[in-house]
């Protein structure tokens, strides 16, 4: 953890430096170069969404196969998933990945912004290139705001500059909401078989208006440094999700004829050993030969091009 | 197993973020101070402050006028010499000691902006709101006189009156005054973290001069021989003449917190990678005599010299007995904790009734707070708070 918080230190030190000693400035662009390095992630976390939306069709069909037999049933989807290649963490992995980056930017912005003796102390030896040190300490204000505190509630309509705080809560939370509906893949409503809506699709719905709030609620306990970040990430969130889907990423359900699948979609080789009987048969995937069999999108079945 | 992520998701990250202490503020403790008051041990760490004997580190009782010990009417037993800071619109944190201003009158600096004045013989917080001062204060207050000088952790100095702490002038610097100033002659010399030491005239605020020395400086200057000492972040340490000119600088590994100590015309510094510097200053400039990596941490603190030892305390938990003239290690202790606050060496005098010189060692570990050592070091601590 050392090694990426002195790095991330040393860099947001070196672009306040760069940037004429413009601390937001910095944290925006420290920000950006985060999330292009971890683009790779994101990608991997919007294919695994997509692939696995695209299959619920087939897992509603074996969950009402196998409602009864719930060991059987999750023996069943894993050979679902291990058929198509699919990891059904693949959403969740690249998240969990970002998690300690996320801990680390939040530490590397409060120890660059070093308010108290002791943060201070915390950021020397941090610095990984000479001469860097003679910018420190890093100016922590911004339009009135301490960068390294909670923005300050309690001074709200005393002059025009005292709704930033406002604007800076609405500004997270708006771009969060934003950021999740681009991510999320769109679905038409659908019901179960007992006529009850959708669970996952509920849970969709439900999270896109609790992970606003819950940042929102972020933005009043955390430093406005952090803030800061949120919304510069959020902003480059809603960009690199929207290029993904107008690129229409190789997705294997998706596609058919050109070559993609689902194991091409996450990235794997396809799998030589021969599908399950009775996973294709409960879930009605068509055999890997079968000319024109029911596909999990209804188009193409997935190939075996090694068979 | 969708679902399931799904609805873990907002807890994992509220999880996540309590876990890595994710707050707003800032939380993490400030550093204990350590000084002497009418004989005993005052020790102040956090939102508290006590009183220790120096003998044997009891904590101090709380007498009457009558020399009687009070006692507490709910548990009828002795009422020590303890104020915790409680209420107040804001929490309040004390990263310095006290000043006594007045006969039976203290005045503590809280980080949280506020000067409160405490009753010395009851142990006793007047106001806890105290008086409104504009900035956190991280620096010990300086009294001379009937002037208080209030150095700012975020910029600027305050000169108060002490009847009233109404302002008499107001020196601005450009970042946070993080040392107590050196007061010589009717002069202030102020470092600052806008990377300047300044003169300025005590009497009025006026700038007397200001000279840039190219990285933040947060330990009050050592005056020696005519000369000014002082380290800063930009790794160097500086002789400085009193009309403000650079004598002589040297480069350090890292960043130099503490104020150099000089015995001998050698001057003692450590940096913040766990270096221990020798320099010799008897001729202009300064010329090496040893360097050592003695901690596997920072050192802080300002080094200590007793006779021909050199003691320094690190965040790797120890502290050392160093050999002055070679910069070997003679031997050191563990106090298990980081030590962050200056060590304070006592003596045995008329009002400190102890048997032998004690180096005092504050640590940032609640279960350890303070240690008191045999002055060279030879022996285990005579004592340690708490027990």
């Amino acid at each position: 953890m050392d090694i990426i918080l002195n790095l991330f230190v040393t860099l947001l030190t070196f672009l306040y430096r760069v940037f004429g000693h413009d601390m937001v400035l910095s944290i925006a662009v420290f920000t950006i170069l985060v999330r292009l390095l971890t683009l790779p992630l994101t990608i991997q976390q919007q294919r695994s969404t997509r692939a696995m939306q695209k299959l619920q069709p087939e897992l509603k069909k074996l969950q009402e196969k196998y409602k009864n037999d719930r060991e059987k049933l999750a023996q069943e989807q894993m050979a679902m998933y291990r058929e198509y290649g699919i990891n059904p963490l693949g959403g969740c992995l690249p998240l969990l990945i970002q998690f300690p980056i996320f801990i680390a930017l939040y530490s590397a912005i409060n120890m660059a912004l070093a308010a108290t003796p002791t943060q201070m102390l915390d950021t020397g030896g941090r610095l990984l290139i000479p001469g860097l040190d003679s910018v420190v300490p890093l100016n922590n204000m911004w339009l009135g705001m301490d960068l390294t505190q909670p923005p300050n509630m309690t001074t709200i309509g005393t002059s025009i500059t005292s709704f930033i705080p406002i604007v800076l809560i609405i500004l997270v939370g708006a771009t969060t909401w934003l950021q999740f509906k681009v991510t999320m893949p769109k679905q038409q409503p659908t019901a179960n078989a007992d006529g009850k809506p959708d669970q996952a699709q509920a849970m969709t719905q439900s999270m896109s208006t609790i992970m606003p709030i819950m940042y929102m609620f972020f933005t009043l306990s955390f430093s406005v440094g952090l803030s800061i970040y949120f919304i510069v990430s959020n902003l480059v969130g809603i960009v690199q999700f929207s290029l993904i889907n107008r690129m229409k990423l190789k997705d294997a359900v998706n596609a058919d004829a050109g070559g993609t699948s689902l194991m091409t979609v996450e990235g794997k080789t396809p799998k030589v050993r021969p599908v399950s009987e009775a996973a294709k048969k409960n879930a009605g995937v068509a055999s890997p030969k079968g000319p024109s069999g029911r596909t999990v999108t209804g188009k193409s079945a997935p190939k075996a091009k090694a068979k | 197993m969708r679902f399931r992520f799904a609805r873990m998701m907002p807890l994992a990250v509220v999880l996540v973020l309590a876990l890595t202490a994710c707050t707003g503020g800032p939380t993490e403790p400030n550093w204990s101070d350590i000084s002497l008051l009418d004989g005993n041990i005052l020790l102040t760490f956090s939102t508290t402050m006590l009183q220790l004997d120096p003998v044997d580190g009891s904590q101090v009782n709380l007498y009457d006028a009558n020399g009687n010990v009070r006692t507490d009417p709910n548990t009828n037993t002795a009422r020590r010499w303890e104020i915790t800071a409680s209420g107040g619109s804001s929490p309040t944190r004390f990263y310095t000691t006290p000043l006594s201003i007045a006969d039976n009158l203290l005045l503590a600096a809280s980080y949280d902006r506020r000067l409160i004045e405490i009753e010395q013989d009851a142990a006793r917080i007047i106001d806890i709101n105290g008086t409104a001062i504009p900035g956190h204060m991280v620096a010990d207050l300086l009294l001379d006189g009937d002037v208080i000088y209030v150095p700012l952790a975020e910029k600027d100095l305050l000169a108060l009156t002490a009847d009233g702490y109404s302002q008499l002038w107001r020196f601005e610097t450009t970042r946070g005054v993080w040392a107590t100033p050196l007061l010589l002659d009717g002069v202030l010399y102020v470092t600052s973290m806008d990377h300047h030491m300044y003169a300025v005239d005590a009497a009025t605020g006026e700038e007397l001069w200001q000279l840039d020395l190219g990285g933040a400086i947060a330990s009050t200057p050592l005056l020696y021989d005519g000369s000014l000492y002082v380290g800063n972040f930009a790794r160097k340490l500086f002789e400085i003449s009193l009309d403000g000119a650079i004598i002589a600088e040297y480069d350090t590994a890292d960043w130099v917190w503490g104020t150099p100590v000089i015995a001998d015309d050698i001057l003692y510094a450590a940096d913040l990678v766990g270096n221990v510097y020798a320099l010799d200053i008897s001729d202009s400039g300064f010329r090496e005599l040893w360097r050592r990596q003695i901690a596997a941490r920072a050192i802080r603190p300002s080094p200590v010299i007793y006779g021909d030892r050199l003691i320094v305390a690190s965040r790797d938990h120890y502290v050392y007995w160093l050999n002055r003239e070679t910069g070997e290690i003679i031997i050191r202790h563990d106090v298990r904790g980081e030590v962050l606050s200056e060590m304070l060496m006592i003596e045995p005098s008329e009002t400190l009734v102890i048997g032998e010189p004690l180096l005092l060692v504050g640590t940032m570990s609640r279960e350890n707070l303070l240690f008191a050592f045999q002055a060279d070091g030879n022996s285990e601590p005579r004592w340690k708070y708490p027990r």
